[in-house]
């Protein structure tokens, strides 16, 4: 690892012992704990975006292919509103839900070559249209005592979710790693028209990474349903640009074909403890997503600022 | 314009530059017009009441806010960018004027119209001298505002008693016409003519066509930038004047909820979102088009979640329906 990519590794390190030192609070193991289990799902989330921004692409997803996932599984565990009971089937099929959903921006951005930002705000749109339609204007409340142990139970002191998560992040470095998947997703990002001319199909492999990411959006989904202990529309909000803001102060570029998976879940630890450590030293959580907009803003920024003197035009 | 674009050394890219508006072209570029026209038959088939005066004005009038919202992002859009700001900016703007209002009276809403303006062009100057890409400035700024409104409204809609200095935004001229439409269709035009009585026309599509090429042809592409996204801001400011007017309050979420209709006012009324083609007159259409499919759906019964999902199909079919693919060698 270089020193530029140890950046945010050493800014979360800094940004740590800062809030430990303000507020004692801080510093205990419960709090340690609750910031794990705050970030788990966005975790699990910017896992699927990181791949989408390997690729170059962009993914605003998120927000509406969560609430549908939240929706569906929150109907079909048991629930307060149907006599559906299907258990893990149920959180299976929430996961496929945002697979297809995930799948269907690909399938637009390749076929219709309209560009990733429109699809996935379309789809997220549409999405958002499926969770109101299944929400019909009663909460579904979980029932179902496995789905809610997600968010209470706890195993070596910390929530299931956070294992969870954990698991997601693991498996999506694997994926990045050791799959071709990953490997010509990083190579799609660095340089798509030198893949194709040496007679690599791109397209397949950019449905299978929307895909993906709708499935790891369907999984945080269902994690949201299980803290909120509710089917709720607004379980995605701000998830798309929390996720993305994620990945990109932890080092994944917009550009394409640097970072990963590890990179962004650094990303994720630091805006979650930023997010954690100024409630503690009082700062109103409205500002909190003021905050990550500047973040953003300026991590873009500081990315960019090595590539100044090519002629880049920036849309 | 006719000149390739610099820097594109795929062949078949420059070819499909040269040639001339093909008959699909044309189609498409009327293609709003006639959407409009269907929609209005259509409508007028299912229920004849529509065609009377009072539900047409009715129309135009919830269309306005959105066609003013929208007119002013056009502009980005043109330029090759886009704003995904003006929701959460309008929404901001709607909690300032209604925090204003006592204090500035009559001159509230045009240092509401003016903060707006001076927020969007700091968003275009972050987008042009920090390079970074305009969705990302913009997906930026509406967190921003959106925290910004929250904190200065203390996330509650702000009422307000004496709306004396902004009833212009919501009453009726002429008789029956709502004076919103009125607005919407003056600052549609003011820009429509600022842009095509100056050079700015030939220097915000260069700069949407090929940006690298019209800065060396010597546009100020920077300056160009900056200021469309300060007119997209203040358009911005003036739909949140309209919003408050008719809402008496504002709300620190009061506009977001327009953001995808405005987009896809945009894009179904024929701007390519690769920047270069289109106009702001194009955007008026979108607007009606946009809110007749709205009303459409009610009056045939349909449920309103479906208005979503109907956004984000039209925004993606528009998108592919408009796009320049001479320009999008590789779709990112």
């Amino acid at each position: 690892m270089s020193v530029g990519a140890a950046g945010p590794l050493i800014t979360l390190v800094v940004v740590v012992v800062v809030f430990a030192a303000l507020a004692p609070q801080f510093r205990t193991p419960g709090n340690i704990a609750n910031i794990l289990d705050a970030a788990a799902v966005l975790a699990v989330v910017t896992c699927g975006t990181t791949f989408v921004l390997l690729l170059g692409s962009i993914d605003l997803s998120a927000a509406g292919v969560m609430a549908a996932s939240s929706l569906t599984v929150a109907l079909l565990v048991e629930n307060t509103r149907n006599g559906a009971d299907h258990g893990l089937l149920g959180i299976v099929v929430a996961v496929l839900l945002g697979a297809a959903l995930g799948g269907l921006s690909g399938l637009l951005l390749v076929l219709l070559r309209v560009p990733s930002f429109m699809t996935t705000l379309g789809v997220s749109a549409v999405g958002l249209g499926i969770a109101t339609l299944l929400f019909a204007g009663v909460q579904p409340g979980v029932v179902d005592a496995g789905l809610r142990g997600w968010a209470t139970g706890r195993f070596l002191g910390f929530t299931h979710l956070t294992w969870i998560a954990a698991a997601c992040v693991l498996v999506g470095w694997v994926v990045q790693r050791h799959t071709r998947l990953g490997r010509y997703a990083m190579a799609i990002g660095g340089g798509e028209e030198v893949l194709a001319l040496s007679g690599v199909r791109v397209a397949p492999y950019k449905v299978a990474v929307f895909t993906m990411a709708g499935a790891f959006y369907g999984l945080g989904a269902v994690m949201v349903t299980s803290q909120l202990g509710s089917g709720v529309v607004q379980a995605g909000a701000d998830y798309s640009f929390s996720a993305i803001t994620a990945a990109v102060v932890g080092g994944t570029l917009l550009v394409g074909g640097r970072g990963g998976v590890l990179h962004s879940t650094v990303g994720v630890l630091l805006l979650t403890v930023l997010a954690n450590g100024l409630v503690l030293v009082g700062v109103s959580p409205y500002v909190q997503g003021g905050v990550q907009g500047l973040i953003v803003v300026v991590a873009v920024a500081a990315a960019a600022a090595p590539l100044r003197h090519r002629n880049q035009v920036v849309k | 314009m006719s000149t390739p674009a610099a820097g594109t050394a795929e062949p078949s890219g420059s070819a499909a530059v040269a040639a001339g508006p093909t008959a699909t072209e044309r189609l498409t570029s009327l293609m709003p017009v006639l959407a409009l026209a269907v929609l209005v038959v259509a409508l007028a088939a299912v229920d004849p009441d529509f065609l009377r005066r009072s539900s047409l004005m009715a129309v135009v009038d919830a269309a306005a806010p959105l066609a003013v919202l929208a007119a002013g992002a056009t502009l980005v859009v043109l330029c090759g960018g886009i704003d995904l700001s003006i929701a959460a900016l309008a929404s901001l703007s709607s909690v300032l004027l209604a925090l204003w209002l006592p204090g500035l009276d009559a001159l509230a809403w045009p240092a509401v119209v003016a903060a707006a303006a001076v927020a969007g062009a700091l968003q275009g100057a972050a987008h042009v001298f920090l390079r970074i890409p305009s969705f990302i400035v913009t997906l930026g700024g509406m967190s921003i505002f959106s925290s910004i409104a929250l904190v200065v409204s203390g996330a509650a809609t702000v009422p307000v008693d004496d709306d004396t200095s902004i009833r212009w935004g919501f009453t009726r001229v002429l008789g029956s016409v709502p004076s919103a439409a009125v607005v919407a269709v003056a600052v549609v035009a003011a820009l429509a003519l600022l842009v095509t009585l100056t050079p700015l026309d030939s220097a915000i599509k260069a700069t949407g066509y090929s940006e690298a090429a019209a800065r060396l042809a010597g546009v100020p592409v920077d300056l160009v930038k900056v200021g469309a996204f300060a007119v997209s801001g203040a358009c911005a400011g003036l739909a949140a004047v309209l919003l408050v007017a008719r809402t008496f309050s504002g709300g620190p979420t009061l506009a977001d909820s327009l953001l995808l209709p405005a987009v896809a006012a945009i894009v179904v009324g024929g701007t390519a979102i690769t920047g270069g083609h289109g106009g702001v007159w194009r955007t008026l259409v979108g607007a009606l088009v946009v809110t007749l499919l709205r009303v459409g759906l009610s009056t045939v019964g349909v449920s309103a979640a479906y208005e979503s999902i109907l956004y984000g199909a039209i925004i993606v079919v528009a998108v592919a329906l408009t796009l320049d693919r001479s320009k999008v060698l590789v779709v990112k």
